[in-house]
């Protein structure tokens, strides 16, 4: 469980890039930035917290159809702090592209490949995307993607 | 000489170096069907391709689109194995979004289903392992005591695999002292088996010649590939869910986190072997100390719909770091459901792991997919004249079936 001195050390890190911040229940601390920014945040704790400490738990893409916009939260585990810390970011709809940090990090290979086939989050720098990652021809050759919200599969 | 008979010549035999052998996707020892592409020069592995797609059922749509007290039971089919811990990681991450809480019971005996079910993963994947090195009565034992877990399991939750424990706000079943005492019975009798499993992994020399320093992690590389559990454990980087989130009652039930410094095949399937045992006394800790009052809620009581949030709830399984994360807005449905399985991981991220390895030794690294290596051997024959190129097998070459103008 994070104390609340981690938790500033972590806001010290991260100060010029934190727009809004929020808690993820029960205790994940949440911190919004700028997609743009995600490969200097991740470079900054890595570089920070050194490279064992860190570990890319989870890439989760959620479809806000009445925002117009689709949320891309890194969930990234301090080993050190034992816990993990959720770094929020949100871009266009129409225009779903974020920058890759698989060079940074090669365990966002399975979440970025997958938040690809399954939303059509474009991580530019990634030459793994690919459809048929997980989703089967019959819906890819639609060219859907099937967790959208507008989409019926 | 040679540049005589190099101009004279009209045909080329090319060898290429890279040999694709394709292990997957089909094989009954394995739960999700993966594709293994691997690229050899020679014996030594120069690169792998893993090809996923196979089983994808999308879960989390169909999460998505049916009520919570549906997706309890939807989450607890996603693996057969360690079903316990899916419902688990789902019904916490709704009790954080809600603010119910399971009574002291009922987290106990959450604890012991999911540590009986860790039991018996671990038993599972050494029993695979030993098949897979040519010792298919250890395979055969250990599948054999493996079904002691799988009854205690019985006893405690009423489904042999399928667990359907968990509600929330506690649990669906109890136990009365005629079943804690079947159950403590069957622990007496699985510890001195999983005692010498555990030292025959450890002191037989063939075991040990086939297992020590092959796929060596460093603790660098297995924390950057995001890849969880055992492996993790196994290359001495100290981090256990239970240990990290205190959820349940782990805060309460004294355990020891096992690490490893070695980083290679035997390292991980001792520590499993340790985290059994470890487990073991953790079950009979629970039965000794379990406290009183009521661990089965009223299910006709609990609410159809929840309050809006967003939770991130995390879980040990036998394999490692289970997450679920749910945005919920408004209703009886979730607006979104991301489960992240420990396989996603360490799975499709361990493509690096296999490189330098030589091929015999992929299925020990791959243990827990359970390989399947069919080899083609082939020979390009080219034609100098007018550069067309033809494949045969070295066999057709040797018996002359090929002819070289």
């Amino acid at each position: 469980m994070l104390e609340v001195s981690e938790i500033k050390e972590i806001e010290d890190i991260l100060a010029n890039y934190i727009v809004k911040k929020d808690v993820v229940k029960p205790n994940r601390p949440a911190f919004y930035i700028d997609a743009n920014n995600i490969r200097d945040v991740i470079a900054l704790l890595k570089q920070r917290l050194g490279d064992e400490a860190i570990y890319i738990s989870n890439i989760v893409g959620v479809d806000k159809v009445s925002d117009g916009v689709i949320e891309v939260n890194y969930f990234i585990h301090l080993i050190p702090f034992s816990n993990t810390i959720v770094i929020k970011t949100s871009i266009p709809r129409d225009n779903p592209k974020i920058p890759s940090i698989i060079d940074l990090l090669p365990g966002a290979y399975s979440g970025e490949c997958e938040t690809y086939d399954l939303l059509g989050v474009e991580f530019m720098g990634n030459k793994y995307l690919r459809r048929g990652f997980f989703v089967p021809t019959d819906v890819t050759s639609k060219n859907i993607f099937p967790l959208r919200k507008d989409v019926k599969v | 000489m040679e540049s005589e008979a190099a101009e004279k010549a009209t045909s080329l035999i090319k060898i290429p170096i890279t040999l694709e052998i394709p292990i997957g996707p089909q094989h009954p020892a394995i739960h999700e069907p993966v594709l293994l592409k691997v690229y050899a020069d020679g014996e030594e592995v120069v690169g792998v391709d893993i090809g996923t797609g196979y089983n994808h059922r999308g879960v989390e749509k169909l999460l998505e689109n049916n009520t919570f007290y549906k997706d309890k039971f939807i989450t607890s089919r996603i693996c057969g194995i360690c079903n316990t811990v899916h419902e688990n990681c789902f019904v916490r991450a709704v009790e954080y979004i809600s603010g119910m809480e399971p009574s002291a019971r009922a987290r106990y005996l959450r604890v012991l289903v999911m540590e009986l079910e860790r039991i018996h993963s671990h038993m599972l994947i050494n029993a695979i392992m030993a098949e897979i090195i040519g010792f298919d009565t250890l395979f055969m034992y250990i599948m054999r005591d493996r079904e002691l877990v799988m009854k205690a399991k019985e006893i405690v939750s009423g489904g042999r695999v399928l667990a359907e424990f968990h509600m929330f706000g506690g649990v669906r079943r109890d136990i009365d002292d005629v079943k804690k005492e079947k159950i403590l019975d069957i622990l007496k009798k699985l510890e001195p088996r999983l005692k010498y499993y555990r030292r025959l992994f450890e002191e037989d020399p063939t075991i040990t010649k086939r297992l020590m320093e092959i796929g060596i992690l460093r603790p660098r590389d297995v924390v950057s590939h995001g890849m969880v559990g055992p492996i993790l454990r196994g290359s001495g980087v100290k981090s256990d869910v239970r240990a990290e989130d205190r959820y349940d009652a782990y805060n309460e039930v004294p355990f020891n986190v096992i690490v490893k410094g070695e980083g290679d095949s035997l390292a991980r399937m001792l520590v499993r072997w340790d985290e059994a045992l470890e487990s073991l006394e953790m079950c009979r800790y629970i039965l000794e100390h379990l406290p009183s009052g009521s661990a089965v809620v009223d299910e006709r009581k609990l609410p159809r719909v929840f309050p809006a949030g967003e939770s991130f709830a995390r879980v040990e399984a036998p394999r490692g770091e289970l997450t679920y994360y749910i945005q919920h807005i408004k209703g009886d449905k979730p607006y979104r459901v991301k489960v992240r399985t420990p396989s996603f991981n360490n799975i499709i991220n361990s493509g690096f792991s296999y490189l330098r390895h030589s091929i015999a030794d992929v299925p020990v690294i791959l243990v827990s997919y359970d390989p399947c290596i069919s080899c083609m051997e082939r020979a390009i024959v080219v034609d100098l004249k007018n550069g067309t190129e033809k494949k045969v097998t070295f066999r057709d070459i040797a018996m002359g079936k090929v002819r070289l103008r």
